[in-house]
């Protein structure tokens, strides 16, 4: 089985953000990286499903600057087999349109059987990326997976819906799959797989040489959310409470008409 | 008369004697050696250790704990009752050599004799006094053991024939001396110099001296069978630890408190890092099974075994022990289980009281090794994160590493990027700075310091967490990884003097990274404190009386024997302390240790909330400690333990910043 997993690098969401010179992204100083969460799952199940099956090869692709490389290092020491840098230092830059023709670019004529993506990235958080690569390479999507199982050529994979329904959708590969949280657990990388990791292919292409297309969206703007007013706390009777909460709902918004 | 004895009187030393008594001898210490011989073999399943460098020293200090039996007595009652048989049965068995020397060698070859006299009569007096010591010690052992029945003494077939055996010999001793001197020394002046003998003697007074003759010979007979057979049965019981003991004393790790192994990760020979099967181990790690003799003080001041988790010092050296001898191919993690080697929190208590000078600590950081570094196992998932954290941040709090020196803001010290013109690197540690309690303590130095005209730097975002408790969690290759970068910055700074305010990043620095090419002083803030103290340079005044319990911390306490200096401090900020009785190098772990403070207890009952109530019942007002750990831990565990409004956990730099003398 030919496996794609594809992962994106991003700030500790602990780390302290600034806004850009331009204000249209965050500054990248004093910030600690990490994998994307949601694609540490996607790695995990792509690395389960090669153990499962017999003759499999697990690809990792990652877009980004020189410092992605220490992140595929641990997707390699997790069990992936190789591994292709995009190398872009622009990358925050691109929309998902941009990002996602650039891994279907890749993907083209690779007859990859399945692709694992993170739901959406814990930065940008589009969630556009996976199911526009589906698009892009005709393969069936199916997004937020909590659970994943393979047999014979059959994806057999749980979504979660509102309210914590649980829908079983059933597709046959190729397809591509977007993970969420509550899939697996990723495994912590053993000595001897990180020492391994070191000598994988880990191949560099130029984004140049993949993206052929124009953005269709443009970041004017980022900011920090503006501090308001605080809460307020109604007390009394429920049925004051009640008049109350009406009365604020139709002076102050625009819910009740 | 002649103050004298007929040696083999009575039994006489024709060949008949001799003959079958010097066969049957030579044939006890061949099973003897046979038997260590094949022990040996078992040992060797382990890898090599060179335990014998420094001979000399190792030879002398051995000698030394042997003769005084000075491991032994830090236990009064027990240890007393063995000290007291021991000295006994060594004086017999010294008496016994000479009487050989004697009746072997300068008798026969030089026709002197040296057993008369005022010579013969001390020795008579001292073998009487011994052989007595050692009968009512033995029975004080024996009443310890089968009728007081401690907790945890499991008594074994082994156990009892010792008592047995040894009783045996004593007895049969005296009854040989009384029908001796029944026949040969009542009415003399020579029966008052064994005392002992002279009581025996006295009983078989009435019967006629064939018939004492007939007893005397019979039981001497028997006295030699059972010494022979005392000696066949040394490698094969117990009475091993009489060599397997003394030689663990040889063999005891000289290096500094607490060492471990620095692996070499790079060896790319390797094929597995860490212990899971017995060959992983060392000879020497198979040979402490055998010098155990299930004493039980390890497992008596283990904090995690004193509330209920599955983790006994003494079960796991044992286990190892079984595996080694009964099923080597055994996976050693899941003879001795995970949850026991995830309870440790490698506070030392039971290397530190052991008799038999037994490493436990180690065995257990080498399975948890094997478990991280080649399973990528944790004792639960918010290690892992903890772990993945200190990768990423630098610290397992999670916290941002840009904000490490946030705490310093308003105090006006510098990372030593800004200004490494320094007096001192203050190495913060993870907790004092980001965690709110515990930057109390990183505050409160800085003030102390300022007062004695102390300047400070410290890295700042730069400072890595020192990597200790991912390293005892098992995660060698974090620590390295983390180490290798602070050392790296320190060494950017020339730093010629570092102190911490807390006792793991003090122990790591000042002795793990001297395995990683770092070599500057580092100092635990209290005796860099008192030094200033005593030179006059920082002045404490006496403020509000106040009576606190201290807590001896088990990375200042046992692996450092850092003591007096804070207790010097407190006193001479006018405080009282009011001891705990399990204090010093007795103290009991807070239970963060050993990479804990990254995990949720979840097995048996709250180490730390134990702790909080032996100081509770000091009835002072402030609980006194001098790590961010043990801070953290009695914070929690006064909450639970539901003290919190009777005893104040503070750490001793919060105490000190109050008593400043302006």
């Amino acid at each position: 089985m030919k496996i794609l997993v594809c992962i994106k690098q991003v700030p500790d969401m602990e780390s302290k953000f600034k806004l850009n010179g331009e204000g249209t992204w965050y500054d990248n100083s004093d910030l600690a990286w990490r994998m994307n969460e949601y694609d540490e799952y996607a790695v995990e199940q792509a690395v389960q499903l090669k153990e499962q099956v017999a003759d499999s090869d697990v690809t990792v692709l990652s877009i980004g600057p020189d410092r992605v490389k220490e992140m595929m290092k641990k997707a390699l020491a997790m069990g992936c087999d190789r591994g292709v840098h995009i190398v872009d230092d622009d990358f925050f830059k691109k929309d998902p349109y941009e990002i996602a023709s650039i891994i279907a670019e890749f993907g083209k004529g690779k007859e990859f059987d399945l692709i694992f993506t993170g739901m959406q990235s814990q930065d940008r958080g589009s969630g556009q990326v996976g199911v526009l690569v589906a698009e892009m390479l005709g393969l069936p999507s199916i997004t937020t997976i909590v659970d994943f199982a393979f047999d014979a050529g059959q994806i057999t994979a749980k979504r979660e819906l509102e309210g914590g329904i649980k829908a079983i959708i059933k597709t046959t590969v190729p397809a591509l799959v977007t993970c969420q949280l509550g899939l697996n657990t990723p495994r912590y990388p053993t000595l001897p797989n990180i020492m391994k990791a070191k000598k994988k292919e880990l191949l560099s292409i130029p984004v140049s040489e993949l993206l052929k297309v124009e953005g269709k969206q443009e970041t004017a703007k980022m900011y920090f959310p503006e501090k308001k007013g605080g809460g307020l706390i109604l007390e009394g009777e429920v049925g004051d409470l009640t008049d109350q909460l009406i009365k604020m709902l139709k002076d102050k918004t625009a819910v009740l008409a | 008369m002649e103050f004298t004895r007929e040696i083999y009187w009575n039994v006489g030393n024709s060949a008949g004697v001799l003959i079958p008594m010097y066969l049957l001898t030579l044939i006890a210490f061949v099973a003897l050696g046979y038997g260590f011989w094949q022990r040996v073999k078992v040992y060797r399943q382990g890898q090599a250790l060179n335990r014998t460098d420094l001979l000399a020293q190792r030879i002398m200090g051995a000698v030394r704990d042997i003769l005084l039996q000075s491991k032994l007595l830090r236990v009064a009652g027990p240890g007393v009752a063995h000290a007291l048989f021991f000295w006994g049965f060594l004086l017999l068995f010294i008496g016994t050599c000479l009487i050989v020397v004697q009746a072997d060698f300068t008798d026969p070859l030089f026709d002197i004799k040296f057993l008369t006299g005022t010579f013969y009569k001390l020795f008579s007096i001292t073998l009487d006094i011994a052989g007595l010591v050692a009968i009512i010690m033995l029975g004080g052992l024996f009443i310890r053991r089968y009728i007081i029945r401690p907790e945890g003494l499991d008594n074994k077939k082994d156990d009892l024939i010792m008592h047995g055996l040894l009783f045996a010999i004593l007895i049969t001793g005296f009854v040989i001396e009384g029908a001796r001197m029944a026949v040969t020394e009542l009415g003399t002046p020579l029966a008052a110099w064994s005392p002992v003998g002279l009581v025996f003697a006295k009983v078989m007074a009435a019967v006629e001296p064939e018939a004492l003759r007939s007893l005397h010979k019979a039981t001497w007979w028997l006295h030699l069978l059972l010494v022979i057979g005392f000696i066949i049965s040394i490698p094969f019981t117990k009475f091993r630890h009489l060599f397997t003991t003394s030689a663990n004393y040889l063999f005891a790790d000289r290096g500094p408190t607490g060492n471990m192994v620095t692996l070499d990760l790079e060896d790319e020979a390797a094929e597995s890092f860490g212990a899971a099967k017995l060959a992983d181990l060392s000879w020497k790690d198979i040979f402490d099974a055998d010098a155990c003799t299930l004493c039980k003080r390890c497992q008596d001041r283990c904090p995690a075994h004193a509330t209920d988790k599955p983790l006994s010092p003494m079960k796991v050296m044992n286990q190892i022990g079984e595996v080694a001898f009964d099923t080597p191919d055994a996976n050693l993690v899941e003879t001795v289980s995970k949850d026991a080697l995830w309870s440790c929190t490698t506070c030392r208590a039971c290397q530190d009281i052991c008799p038999a000078s037994i490493e436990h600590v180690n065995k257990i950081l080498d399975m948890r090794r094997n478990l991280v570094l080649m399973e990528g196992e944790f004792p639960g998932e918010e290690v892992m994160t903890a772990v993945d954290q200190v990768e990423v941040n630098g610290n397992p709090l999670g916290l941002g590493y840009a904000t490490r020196a946030d705490w310093a803001a308003e105090l006006g010290v510098k990372p030593l990027a800004e200004d490494p013109d320094v007096d001192v690197l203050y190495f913060v540690g993870c907790y004092a700075s980001f965690d709110k309690r515990n930057q109390a303590i990183a505050k409160a130095f800085i003030k102390l310091c300022t007062a004695a005209g102390v300047k400070v730097g410290i890295l700042g975002k730069e400072e890595k967490c020192c990597g200790e408790p991912v390293r005892k969690m098992g995660n060698e290759y974090l620590y390295q990884s983390v180490a290798a970068e602070n050392i790296e910055m320190i060494k950017q700074y020339r730093v010629k003097q570092i102190v911490t305010t807390c006792p793991h990043c003090f122990n790591t620095l000042a002795k793990d990274y001297r395995d990683l090419d770092f070599d500057i002083p580092v100092e635990h803030y209290t005796v860099f404190l008192e030094k200033l103290h005593d030179q006059g340079r920082l002045k404490l005044g006496h403020g509000e009386a106040l009576t606190c319990t201290y807590h001896d911390s088990c990375y200042l306490g046992r692996y450092n024997d850092i003591y007096a200096a804070p207790r010097a401090l407190l006193t001479a900020a006018g405080i009282k302390i009011s001891e705990m009785a399990k204090s010093q190098v007795e103290s009991f772990c807070c239970g963060a240790g050993g990479g804990r403070i990254m995990a949720e207890e979840k097995l048996g009952s709250r180490i730390s909330e134990a702790r909080v109530k032996m100081a509770a019942e000091t009835k002072a007002s402030t609980l006194v400690s001098n790590c961010p750990f043990c801070l953290t831990m009695f914070e929690d565990g006064a909450k639970g333990a539901e003290l919190d409004g009777q005893l104040a956990p503070k750490d001793i730099a919060e105490i000190l910043v109050e008593r400043l003398e302006a």
